[in-house]
């Protein structure tokens, strides 16, 4: 253990020295002031070690051998260790980072960083409160002095914002201290909060103090200066800033926290929330990278000092909540920062250039997510926690504000995250690739994975599985391999899973086992197709295997947490496959945001849910008995978010519609399942409440609305992908449906949709994809004839509609039998006829994908088109010859799921002679119909057959053409705009209400983030009256 | 399970009974429909005629295996309905044809597997007329359908079934138990949406059989003509057996079975000789009106 007072030593000494040798010592500056911080850093580690294995307690240390008030104290403590680690790594890494500009610039600036480091470490160990002062003086000169590194007049400007905000606000500090000493003689702050003068002590002087501190950390909307220093200083000074000086600012803050009284903490919490919901909010706007990271960082610190005005809520958890925050918000943002110098753009559309070393966009990738708190980083476990503790204490309304400036903040952040991986970045300048510059990066993404492996551990003892998510990792370093390779690696992880796991599921858990199969042999399938794809497919294998093995966390979890990290895992594998697509950028934004939105729904409901239980298993949700109707309201929200319902749904068509042709089978028929098996779980849970009824009856609205609306809007498109795109949420509609009737015949029709769905919407995504690929266009009025050219696309696609519209003898007809029996019994009669009416309509749009894709004209340029890909043909008839077995004989799934749904709802079940089932109201016998059909539809055919077996071919324009041959295939297929009588008719039904809702809601969000930045003008006189009002404002709120 | 020879024996007399009072239906109707426009019309044994000479025709040409599967489609749609659907209720039950085999869910969806495989089967023809004939017929067809499933559904509520021989044994005892007494708002519902299925004036736009050829069979002639042609004088028999059996009490013997069949059948005629016709939109827009009000109605009453 070193005494931190050889720190001072070094730091001081070694800052002067460095100023004072000549010009010729310059080269040498970086690997002194390097070791110097290396020093720094082994000081850190050598109290961290100690604390850590509990060797030793807090350590109070005086200066000359005087005791308090007279001497300079500090003392040094677990938290001080780790935070002077945290500044001093910093530090260490940014003269790595800034190596060469400190050998170029004059020796002082490697000096000056030494002794701002040297400050804030100071900050973090001192007891006197006068002592603060000074030490806030001296990290202020030298922040300002840093600022001047780039030599431009945007950084002399912010320099000098920079002194004059910290002048004012060390004025404040310093009146504060007067005064307590004044009052109760000492400048020792254990003294003060053992209130050891027993004189109290007056409020307007540790109000005074701690606004002080307050405005230190920049709080909203007093920040304009901070803003400006954030957008003109060079990048690694902003690095320095967010995450040395605010860091060790925070942990003054924490420092005087025991000061707090209710009205305080109270100050905190106003000042906290507002600035993390104000600064993430005005950000919004910003297309500055440097600046937008300002507001970032502005409010990840608000939010934190928020969490120290909470911590008498926050009980045993308060450190872990705050540290994980913290870290991940440090390593973060320096690191983002960082990338930010690496790239030299300022523009975050320019963000691009990333791709040219994939191993940046990784990284950036990942500050991303740790800074939005997405597992596996340590701000998920730490948000999960807070949101639990203050939904235990009751605080619903604070956790609503900190969801809702979370989800502003990922509204900014995935769009930034949008443009880097898909704007072009052709036209941009090169960037160097420094090494010194990428290590430290690269350090601090490794950390930040590691972090959160050590904080999941912490908070789930080990129940996390993160042998897939290494399995994932191990697939990115491999990922200059060929595809071909890395997709039998993945079919094998897949299948070795599904071997670990189905056959216990199918013992114990048939619901569950449905689902993994759904997932998991759903998985393997569709990536069967990607053997298609030629070259090495980089990026797509990590993120497509994290979205199975979220799906796989979700149907394995047993508390709400593992669900909620499978839940967020699997959002954001989907993202990145969904955002692939080419067109696919705003789409991608669209659905991450409603994900988001869908999932903090349900960590508000779960956080509600252990308010009152105090339990995070997954079986608690059923024991909740307050606020059960809000607690399920929000479950249903963030399921229907993936169900894409009506209202949620305005992501899935293009999200969909744009993805690669074997993402779209994955997302629609594989990952919407997702969504049904959390309203499976929801409902479950509801159990036969009376509010259940309510909700259900709602539900099953909503349900129905979507199954109309999705059909209609399908009978309109033009795009085949975004025809079954609408198409599956009018699907999910009906299963939505089936699943709020809450019978057992209405999960039973649930059910055998959900599976059907899989099966037929998988063989018409991965067919028309595979389409797509061969004749380059989406636009079904483009395509026409293919029939002769694609006889296997052609009978896939034939199985697929026949199976999806209902019509006997397919497996699509159990549903709509089920479902009849189902409406009648539940007597929900106008909701059915809804139902009905939407799966009549489907008929439109199923005849319009299979006709104007293959039949009607050839067009010249489709002439040469060959068949499907023979990897996309063995998926699909894979998946048709399950369609066959489950039409020839549904009783071999019909009679498990009843079995299983008995455990449920054990009134209605069908009833079994054989082959045929009685519901309650009718009957129907699967393989005797199937039989009927087959050998009526072969006799008929044979003596059609016979009477005309010399039928001759005939050449395309042969057709009786008012006694003209047409010539051009484009005016003689009839498939462009074809219904549009309907559409005239009852096109209303489809007009884009949802989507304007959601279009006027974004304007307003953005006007408002326009209007509201204005306050930020540049003008640093207005930026030192902001801090003076903001300081009386609080004054005011607190004296009253 | 043994094979039932007699039962299929009897279904195929059935079919047999049942095609040629469909053929002669369909040429009475012409006939009356001759005589309001001032015409002679065409001889009783003229769709014989028509049926012989088409399958006779030997010169064919087909657009492909779709094309070729179309017509055999539609016509096991045709014999499909007829074969699960109970035609005469009667005690030995010989007449129920396959009816065991599913309900009347079945028979609502079955009705598509011949509509869906001829509209393919046409849209392989390639002519732009039946194109445009198969996105009209599609678009009427599922405005058709919303009264029909409301007033099915209110049977169902009625009568506590989804099974036809139940509906039909439900409404024996006298005139007064049939559905037209019981539930005559659904009857009138379904019978208007009958109007559209059977695609006479005024929701003939489909076919537009007056003037130019259009529509599905625009390609099709000869031997798929006559396929064509048997089917639609089995299916207009059969879908007026449904209406009977759900709405008129259903028929004990033939003769019961032809008066019913022919007057619900007439109806249509009757109505499609009075009024012209409608376009593709207000057809759609129409069904969607009083029909679907009287259809609401309908379950109202029985909630």
């Amino acid at each position: 253990m070193v005494s931190p007072f050889y720190l001072l030593g070094v730091g001081l000494g070694l800052g002067f020295l460095l100023g004072l040798t000549g010009k010729n010592s310059k080269k040498y500056t970086s690997a002194i002031t390097f070791v110097a911080f290396a020093f720094f850093v082994f000081f850190s580690i050598s109290w961290l070690i100690p604390f850590a294995l509990k060797q030793v307690t807090e350590t109070l240390i005086y200066t000359a051998g005087f005791l308090p008030p007279f001497s300079i104290s500090l003392s040094v403590g677990f938290y001080e260790a780790v935070f002077s680690l945290m500044i001093n790594s910093l530090g260490l890494l940014s003269i790595l980072f800034l190596w060469k500009k400190i050998n170029s610039e004059s020796n002082a600036l490697g000096g000056i960083i030494l002794v701002l480091f040297m400050t804030l470490n100071m900050l973090v160990f001192a007891r006197d409160i006068f002592n603060i002062f000074v030490w806030l003086e001296i990290a202020a000169i030298s922040t300002s002095g840093i600022i001047l590194l780039d030599k431009n007049k945007f950084s002399y400007s912010a320099g000098f914002k920079y002194l004059l905000a910290s002048s004012i606000i060390s004025s404040l500090y310093l009146i504060g201290v007067v005064l307590v000493y004044f009052t109760n003689g000492t400048l020792f702050l254990n003294d003060l909060i053992t209130n050891a003068s027993g004189v109290t002590m007056s409020v307007t002087a540790v109000f005074l103090m701690l606004i002080a501190i307050v405005l230190e950390l920049k709080p909203f909307p007093a920040n304009g200066w901070a803003l400006d220093v954030y957008e003109g200083a060079n990048p690694a000074i902003g690095a320095i800033m967010s995450g040395g000086v605010a860091t060790a600012s925070l942990f003054l803050l924490y420092k005087f926290s025991p000061l707090l009284d209710n009205k305080f903490s109270y100050l905190f919490v106003i000042a906290g929330l507002l600035t993390f919901v104000g600064s993430n909010l005005f950000g919004i706007k910003q297309d500055k990278a440097n600046r937008l990271l300002g507001y970032s960082s502005i409010g990840q610190i608000g939010l934190l000092v928020a969490i120290i005005g909470f911590r008498p809520f926050l009980g045993d958890k308060f450190e872990f909540i705050a540290i994980t925050i913290l870290v991940s918000h440090f390593l973060a943002k320096a690191g983002l920062f960082w990338l930010s110098d690496v790239i030299k753009q300022d523009n975050i559309k320019n963000w691009s250039v990333l791709r040219r070393k994939p191993l940046l966009l990784v990284l950036f990738g990942i500050f991303v997510f740790s800074l939005i708190g997405l597992p596996p980083f340590p701000s998920f476990f730490g948000k999960w926690e807070l949101i639990m503790m203050l939904s235990g204490g009751y605080k619903f309304a604070v956790v609503t504000i900190i969801l809702v400036g979370s989800f502003i903040e990922a509204i900014y952040l995935f769009r930034w995250l949008g443009y880097a991986i898909k704007l072009d970045f052709s036209e941009l300048p090169e960037y160097k690739f420094e090494l010194n510059k990428i290590i430290p990066v690269v350090i601090f993404g490794a950390l930040v994975l590691g972090a959160g492996y050590y904080a999941g551990n912490l908070i789930c003892l080990k129940t996390l599985n993160y042998i897939p998510l290494a399995f994932i990792v191990l697939l990115y370093f491999i990922d200059s391999l060929p595809a071909y390779i890395k997709n039998t690696l993945s079919i094998l992880a897949l299948g070795y899973y599904s071997y670990l796991i189905l056959p216990n599921l199918y013992e114990t858990d048939m619901l569950r086992f449905i689902f993994a199969v759904i997932f998991l042999i759903g998985g393997i399938i569709t990536l069967v197709a990607g053997y298609a794809y030629k070259g090495k497919r980089q990026g797509f294998y990590p993120v497509a295997l994290l979205m199975y093995v979220g799906l796989a966390l979700i149907i394995q979890a047993q508390t709400t947490l593992e669900f909620f990290f499978g839940w967020e895992l699997m959002t954001a594998g989907s993202y990145f496959l969904i955002i692939r697509g080419k067109k696919s950028i705003e789409h991608g934004l669209s659905y991450i945001l409603f994900s988001i939105g869908g999932a903090y729904a349900i960590l508000a409901a779960f956080g509600l849910i252990y308010a009152e239980t105090s339990d995070i298993l997954l079986s608690s949700l059923s024991v909740a008995t307050q606020n059960i109707t809000l607690i399920f309201s929000l479950l249903a929200i963030g399921f229907m978010t993936k169900t894409a319902s009506l209202g949620l749904h305005i992501w899935l068509p293009g999200a969909h519609a744009e993805a690669e042709s074997d993402v779209s089978p994955m997302v629609s028929a594989i990952l919407l399942k997702a969504g049904v098996f959390g309203l499976f779980i929801l409902m479950i849970a509801m159990g036969h409440n009376p509010e259940a009824e309510q909700i259900g009856l709602i539900l099953g609205w909503i349900g129905a609305l979507t199954a109309l609306v999705g059909n209609l809007a399908a009978a309109f498109q033009e795009d085949a992908k975004r025809l079954l795109a609408y198409s599956s949420i009018s699907q999910l509609g009906y299963i939505l449906f089936g699943l709020a009737m809450m019978t057992h015949l209405g999960w039973m029709s649930a059910m055998v949709y959900s599976i059907n769905h899989f099966l037929y919407k998988s063989i018409l995504f991965l067919t028309i994809g595979a389409v797509v690929l061969k004749v380059g266009t989406h636009d079904m009025y483009k395509m026409g004839g293919l029939i002769k050219n694609m006889p296997l696309a052609f009978i896939a696609v034939l199985i697929g509609i026949i199976a999806l519209s209902g019509v006997p003898p397919l497996s699509g007809f159990a549903g709509k039998w089920l479902f009849y029996n189902a409406i009648i019994d539940k007597h929900w009669y106008f909701q059915g006829a809804i139902v009905f009416f939407s799966g009549i309509v489907a008929f439109l749009y199923l005849f319009k994908l299979i006709y104007s894709v293959f039949l009607g004209q050839l067009k010249d340029n489709l002439r040469k088109v060959k068949d499907i890909s023979v990897w996309f043909a063995i998926p699909i008839y894979i998946l048709i010859i399950g369609i066959m077995i489950i039409s020839a004989k549904p009783e071999l799934y019909l009679k498990p799921l009843g079995t299983m749904i008995s455990g449920f709802y054990p009134n209605g079940e069908l009833s079994w002679t054989g082959g045929l089932a009685n519901a309650p109201y009718g009957y129907w016998n699967g393989s005797g119909v199937m039989i009927t059909i087959g050998i009526m539809f072969s006799l008929l055919f044979l003596w059609l057959w016979s009477l005309s077996r010399k039928a001759q071919k005939v050449k395309q324009f042969n057709i009786v053409y008012a006694a003209e041959a047409p010539q051009r295939p484009e005016t003689t297929h009839i498939s462009y705009n074809i219904y549009a009588g309907y559409y005239k008719s009852i096109g209303w039904i489809v007009a884009p209400i949802f989507e304007k809702f959601w279009s006027t809601m974004t304007e307003w969000i953005h006007s408002v983030s326009d209007f509201g930045r204005r306050i930020y003008n540049g003008n640093g006189q207005y930026y030192m009256t902001h801090i003076l009002i903001y300081m009386l404002a609080f004054y005011f709120i607190l004296m009253h | 399970m043994e094979f039932d020879f007699k039962k299929l024996g009897f279904t195929l007399l059935g079919l047999l009974i049942v095609l040629n009072w469909g053929l002669l239906m369909s040429a009475i109707m012409r006939k009356i429909n001759a005589r309001v426009a001032k015409r002679y019309g065409i001889p009783w044994y003229q769709p014989w005629v028509d049926l012989v000479k088409n399958y006779a025709i030997r010169s064919q040409i087909t657009h492909g295996i779709m094309f070729y599967l179309g017509p055999v489609f539609r016509f096991s749609g045709g014999v499909g309905l007829f074969l699960f659907m109970p035609m005469l209720i009667t005690a030995g039950g010989q007449w129920t044809n396959y009816s065991f085999q599913g309900d009347l869910v079945l028979i609502l969806y079955f009705q598509f597997f011949g509509m869906l495989g001829m509209a393919l089967g046409a849209g392989e023809g390639g002519h732009p007329y039946s194109a445009i004939g198969i996105s009209r017929g599609l678009s009427q067809f599922t405005a058709i359908e919303v009264p029909m499933t409301l007033a099915v559904i209110s049977l169902a509520i009625q009568y506590q079934t989804l099974s036809i021989a139940d509906i039909v044994k439900a409404q024996q005892g006298g005139i007064m138990n049939w559905t037209m007494w019981t539930n005559p708002v659904a009857t009138i519902a379904a019978m208007l949406s009958l109007l559209g299925a059977l695609a006479h004036a005024p929701f003939n736009l489909v076919r537009a059989p007056n003037e130019i050829p259009i529509g599905p069979p625009t390609e099709y002639h000869s031997t798929f003509l006559g396929v064509l042609q048997t089917n639609a004088a089995v299916l207009h028999v059969v879908e007026a057996a449904l209406f009977m059996n759900l709405f008129f009490g259903g028929a004990s013997n033939w003769f019961e079975f032809i008066v019913k069949t022919f007057l619900i059948y007439f109806w249509s005629v009757f109505v499609g000789t009075v009024f012209p016709r409608y376009r593709i939109e207000h057809s759609v827009s129409w069904f969607l009106k009083v029909p679907l009000v009287l259809g609401i109605i309908a379950i109202i009453i029985f909630m």
